[in-house]
């Protein structure tokens, strides 16, 4: 046991050295030194409201940082090799078939409300997420074809599906299918996302505010952190208060000014300034799928793959990398590189504005020398995007577009307003990334038979996708993930632009903050240094 | 109603301001007398005495003038004042500083600060005239038609302009554009409807005041039908102040429009329009200033202009 | 007649503040509907939902936005009728509860920047009419003028950048207190000392010219006893015509204010229900500001009196719509519209009078 934790945290170390030295940023090394002390409240600013701190049924990732905090799940993954390890589960079994799922949980764990953690939190949590439908926004879609949570005794829980489910036992390791006590579980959905959740976690909920804040205080009793975790029993923070403050400005001159100890949306352009002044910038590119723009193939131009395939090939990827954080990569494929299937696709995606033009020409498209836009049959080469998120990027990829003869017409709308416009079926391109530690995300978004993104019929690229549930073997899956992905591509199913990173600046006192393998934050180790 | 009310009480504080008019015109003389003491309206505009030169050269509304002339010129023909491109620029030449290369500095994507403020005038200007247009006809329609028929209508319309006078303006806007959808038209829509209560009651009030006088009764009573007492006797004298109201408005409205841009209800990209740049920039404040600063202080200075001018205007009508 | 012209008018106007009340709620209600965004699927995440549609429509039903138009119209508005606006989609609080949770520190905000901008736009306005070089006097006048022209969410930025950054004067964050109120009060008090100072001006301006006042100071009264005796009074008046739009103002201002300042508040939960078609808790928004404008409006029926010796009870309410159609017609930016009159020499109440 003792060799155990000792060796897991010589990884742990080794593993943010990496990740750190990865990111570019240099630690300061003297402060790096030190025995965690206990102690002080650590000041977050985020900078979009959590609207619903309920894990189980939101998705976006500022909510999802708070309820990992207040929730432990069955198993963690490894950030580094995506590996999945020991949480609450002790040990687990998964049939041939990856039907059936056997979990040994961990003894003694308490829910911060002082029930017990057993068998029947695990059958009554994936009840309750089962119940919560459309609500639960992602734990839906882990739990489809869920038959039955078997519970043979206190410690002992078997989770059977109806299909093979092999994407089942990373889905444990996330927040999404984290647990809560009985008496959460009988709150209205509402209450839940109002702050009234109480789980196993590092650290209690004490107070949610929607768009204003959040404070979080430890659970003393706390004894079961995952195998991951650099040290045991409770937390090193006395507690954590989250403000959310939308303007960057105010972020970064809080941070600079010592007003708050994290600042968890850097702009680039803040980036050299802090790092220079000693104030360390954390990153690392969400998992999942990155930023794409998603063609609707019903949509007159979108079902033409040849203006598909001219647009991925007229992006300069390259070039977009001047406009986003240092710290943050243009797309080398529809899966970022922190997703464990990851493979390296930028052959696929190289900058060439020749063979764009030649694919156009072939198409019919010829250019207008008068507006510098192609045209056929008197149409000018148009495409409209509606997208709500904060892209600065995009405005560079219209320009490149536009140099290739094609005109990218912007719509930047409310969340509201675009969602809108998703539910009328008139886009003609879609545009998002979608975060999960695990190449599945893939299947989610393309397969004809699921979301199916680019309203195409099914063709090959299902057999591959269905293959990827039932192979268990990484190496296997891996392959058949790129075989997917590599098709979305050439065929202009996915046109990738950048990975989403999210940037963190932290006060140098701040030790011992890092993303676990979905890119949010585990706060569990985190420490302050100095007096406090 | 009320019309008839304040012809029985002379010392209600409405009349302050024909007793205002009347010293203004027929009590010229006795100005005249008092004018030893330097007495000057605020505003800067020199007082209704008769004093003041007519003629004078005032060096602030003639830079206003100018400034105004110059934008408008940038809206009508951007291409006279700058070769750059407004919409593309050299992403390895981003952020640069003021200076030889850029006189205004470049944006986070290398676009020329200069050129995109003299292609965004045609835009923010053509925003702001819409916005105004809007309100101006709206709300002068109401406040004419309340004001002239009185009574039931003038009650229910006047409720109407007290709804839209009773949910804040930027609230109103916001739903609106929400609503219709982001861009140039919307965006208009969504402020004109906030100020149309200002038109309604200016003009309102004139036509009351103007209803009441002896040449309009004569009108009356000589059997001249309502439409034509209005479009002939009331309205040319009550648009002067209308007018001047949209002066005003036209700067509240360059302000509105970069209010709703910073609250991200704006024009979408890679348009620039005035209020979209400050408010984009701001993100910039720590590490190039330059990009909210000078669309800043530009929109400052217009709305400065405009109101200078709707000041002279005002001044003007009540001298002549 | 029993009533007393004072009671008769209260009920008249309470009679028109519910009027409006109904149709702000009812105009509000069908601009919201008609929106193109679909609450439901935005309170379930929009692209991050991986939801069915059968799942979709069960949340839709128990909103009850699956019923007609009219019969949703009718179970708000006699919900509204008890007080009870509905609970919020996004998190589910009751909006009543959530606008009383926001109103205290939008109420201390408001208050600490309504105070030094009427003091401050009253003293500008004092200073610039008896200002006795015309160069100050014009710089004086020209102030107001350039604190309606900054951009409000600029103006917040850049204090921030001074005072809180660079400084470290006051905290940016964490608004508890006197010492955070300080920042956001004063960018909301610019804006609004400037469009005081206006009115004062003018109103100042004008009241100077008046008859009775020409009088006095040919009787020998001096300039300062006349305008704190007089002129200020009569000013005052038409500062409080406009406190409707001074309050509307203070609203949406504080919308850009708390945004800026990352305060809590009625303007920043209105503009995050306005962004998530947060329905209920906009509309709940919107009644509340109409409520305020309507009680606004009634105190300054009542309070004209107190201002304004020469006004009798019976002909407040006539008073205060003249005022209001000249003055209450000023804009956010400027509030000199009223002044602009032309000459009227044939006007009757005058001619009695001449």
């Amino acid at each position: 046991m003792h060799t155990r934790s000792a060796l897991s945290l010589t990884a742990a170390a080794l593993s943010a050295v990496l990740l750190l030295s990865a990111c570019g940023s240099q630690p300061d090394p003297t402060a790096a030194a030190g025995e965690p002390v206990s102690g002080g409240t650590l000041r977050i600013a985020y900078d979009t409201d959590p609207q619903c701190v309920d894990g189980q049924q939101v998705g976006q990732n500022t909510a999802l940082n708070v309820t990992r905090q207040v929730t432990d799940s069955l198993t963690d993954q490894d950030p580094e090799t995506g590996e999945i390890v020991p949480w609450l589960a002790e040990s687990w079994e998964v049939s041939e078939d990856s039907r059936e799922f056997t979990f040994h949980l961990r003894e003694g764990v308490t829910f911060q409300d002082g029930t017990p953690f057993t068998s029947a939190s695990v059958a009554e949590n994936f009840a309750a997420i089962q119940d919560l439908g459309a609500r639960a926004t992602q734990g839906s879609s882990y739990l489809a074809g869920l038959r039955s949570v078997e519970t043979p005794d206190e410690h002992t829980a078997v989770v059977a599906f109806e299909e093979p489910n092999a994407q089942f036992l990373q889905a444990t390791s996330t927040m999404i299918l984290g647990f809560y006590s009985s008496q959460t579980l009988e709150k209205t959905p509402e209450e839940r996302c109002g702050g009234e959740i109480v789980g196993t976690g590092p650290f209690t909920l004490e107070s949610f505010t929607p768009a204003e804040s959040a404070s979080l205080v430890r659970y003393d009793d706390y004894a079961w952190p995952s195998s991951l975790a650099r040290h045991e029993g409770p937390a090193h923070l006395d507690g954590i208060e989250i403000t959310v403050v939308p303007e960057a400005t105010v972020r970064n001159g809080s941070l600079s000014s010592g007003q708050i100890d994290v600042d968890t949306a850097v702009l680039p352009q803040d980036e050299e300034t802090l790092e220079a002044s000693g104030f360390p910038v954390l990153s690392r590119p969400n998992p999942g799928m990155t930023y794409n723009l998603l063609p609707k193939e019903s949509k007159p131009i979108a079902e033409e793959p040849e203006v598909r395939r001219a647009i991925s090939k007229a992006i300069n990827r390259e070039e977009l990398a001047a406009v986003i954080s240092s710290h943050q990569s243009p797309a080398t494929s529809v899966l970022s590189q922190s997703t464990p299937q990851y493979t390296d696709l930028s052959a696929h995606l190289a900058f060439d504005p020749e063979g764009a033009a030649a694919l156009l020409d072939e198409a019919g498209w010829e250019l207008n020398a008068e507006t510098g836009i192609r045209e056929r049959d008197g149409e000018p080469l148009s495409i409209e995007l509606s997208y709500w998120q904060t892209v600065p990027f995009l405005e560079l990829v219209q320009q490149q577009l536009r140099a290739a003869g094609i005109d990218l017409q912007l719509d930047r709308a409310t969340l509201a307003e675009h969602t809108a416009a998703q539910e009328s079926g008139d886009l003609t391109f879609d545009f998002y990334n979608l975060t999960r530690s695990d190449a599945d995300i893939i299947r989610t978004v393309f397969d004809a038979r699921a979301r199916n993104v680019n309203e195409r019929e099914p063709s090959e690229i299902e057999d591959i996708l269905t293959e990827t549930t039932v192979t268990t073997d990484p190496a296997a899956r891996t392959a058949l993930f790129e075989q997917a992905a590599v098709k979305l591509i050439e065929e202009g199913h996915a046109i990738p632009l950048v990975e989403l990173s999210g940037v963190w600046a932290t006060s140098p006192e701040v030790q011992g903050l890092h993303f676990e393998a979905s890119s949010r934050v585990q706060l569990y180790d985190t420490w302050l240094a100095g007096e406090r | 109603m009320s019309a008839g009310l304040s012809s029985s009480q002379p010392t209600a504080p409405h009349v302050q301001e024909a007793e205002a008019q009347r010293t203004g015109a027929s009590h010229a003389g006795a100005q005249h007398t008092q004018s030893a003491e330097p007495s000057r309206t605020p505003g800067g505009r020199p007082s209704l005495r008769g004093t003041a030169p007519l003629g004078r050269i005032r060096p602030g509304l003639i830079l206003a003038a100018v400034l105004l002339a110059l934008v408008t010129a940038w809206a009508l023909a951007p291409d006279l004042f700058t070769d750059r491109d407004p919409l593309s620029g050299d992403p390895l030449q981003r952020l640069q500083a003021p200076g030889t290369g850029a006189l205004l500095g470049t944006d986070q994507l290398g676009r020329d600060v200069l050129s995109r403020i003299i292609h965004g005038a045609g835009s923010s200007l053509g925003t702001t005239a819409i916005a105004v247009l809007i309100a101006f006809g709206a709300g002068t329609a109401i406040g004419v038609v309340a004001g002239f028929l009185g009574c039931g209508v003038d009650a229910v319309l006047m409720r109407v302009i007290d709804v839209l006078q009773s949910i804040p303006g930027l609230l109103l806007s916001m739903s609106v554009v929400v609503a219709l959808g982001f861009g140039a038209v919307n965006i208009a829509l969504a402020v004109a409807l906030a100020s149309i209560p200002a038109f309604a009651r200016v003009a309102r009030g004139e036509v009351l005041r103007w209803r009441s006088t002896l040449f309009v009764e004569a009108a009356r009573l000589n059997g001249i039908r309502t439409p034509e007492i209005v479009v002939r006797h009331v309205l040319p004298h009550a648009v002067g102040p209308v007018f001047a109201l949209a002066a005003l408005e036209f700067g509240s409205a360059i302000l509105a429009v970069s209010a709703l841009s910073f609250l991200g209800y704006g024009a979408p990209p890679p348009q620039p329009e005035w209020g979209l740049l400050v408010s984009e920039g701001r993100d910039f404040i720590a590490s190039a200033w330059w990009l909210t600063t000078m669309p800043g202080l530009l929109i400052a200075a217009v709305v400065l202009s405009v109101n200078r001018i709707a000041l002279a205007l005002g001044s003007g009508r009540s001298r002549s | 007649m029993r009533l007393t012209p004072t009671a008769a008018l209260v009920l008249r106007r309470l009679g028109h503040g519910a009027v409006v009340l109904w149709a702000a709620f009812t105009l509000a209600f069908l601009v919201l509907y008609v929106l193109p965004g679909d609450p439901v699927a935005i309170l379930l995440g929009g692209d991050q939902s991986t939801a069915a549609p059968e799942e979709i429509a069960a949340v839709r039903a128990e909103y009850n936005l699956d019923r007609p138009l009219l019969v949703q119209y009718l179970l708000a508005l006699t919900a509204a009728l008890r007080f009870d606006l509905g609970s919020s989609f996004a998190t589910g609080q009751p909006v009543v509860e959530a606008i009383g949770a926001a109103l205290p520190s939008t109420v201390a905000l408001a208050v600490a920047a309504l105070v030094p901008a009427v003091v401050g736009g009253t003293a500008l306005a004092v200073l610039a009419v008896n200002a006795r070089r015309p160069a100050l006097r014009a710089l004086l006048s020209g102030l107001p003028g350039l604190g309606v022209a900054l951009p409000t969410f600029w103006v917040g930025l850049m204090l921030l950048q001074v005072f809180s950054f660079r400084l470290g004067w006051v905290p940016a964050l964490g608004a508890e207190g006197l010492l955070g109120l300080v920042l956001p009060a004063a960018t909301l008090a610019l804006p609004l000392g400037a469009m005081v100072a206006q009115v004062l001006l003018r109103a100042l301006d004008r009241a100077w010219r008046e008859q009775y006042v020409t009088t006095f100071r040919a009787a020998g009264m001096g300039r300062p006893r006349l305008l704190l005796s007089h002129a200020l009074r009569v000013a005052s008046l038409s500062l409080l015509s406009v406190a409707g739009v001074i309050t509307g103002n203070l609203l949406g201002g504080t919308v850009i204010v708390e945004t800026v300042f990352t305060r809590s508040g009625l303007g920043r939960l209105a503009e995050s229900a306005v962004s998530s078609q947060d329905i209920p808790l906009v509309l709940g928004i919107v009644v509340f500001s109409a409520v305020v404008f309507v009680l606004v409006n009634l105190a300054t029926d009542l309070l004209y009196p107190l201002a304004d010796p020469r006004t009798r009870p019976a002909v407040r309410a006539a008073v205060r719509r003249a005022a209001e159609a000249s003055a209450e017609a000023l804009p956010a930016a400027g509030a000199e519209a009223n002044q602009t009159h032309s000459p009227t020499p044939t006007r009757p109440t005058e001619e009695v009078r001449a």
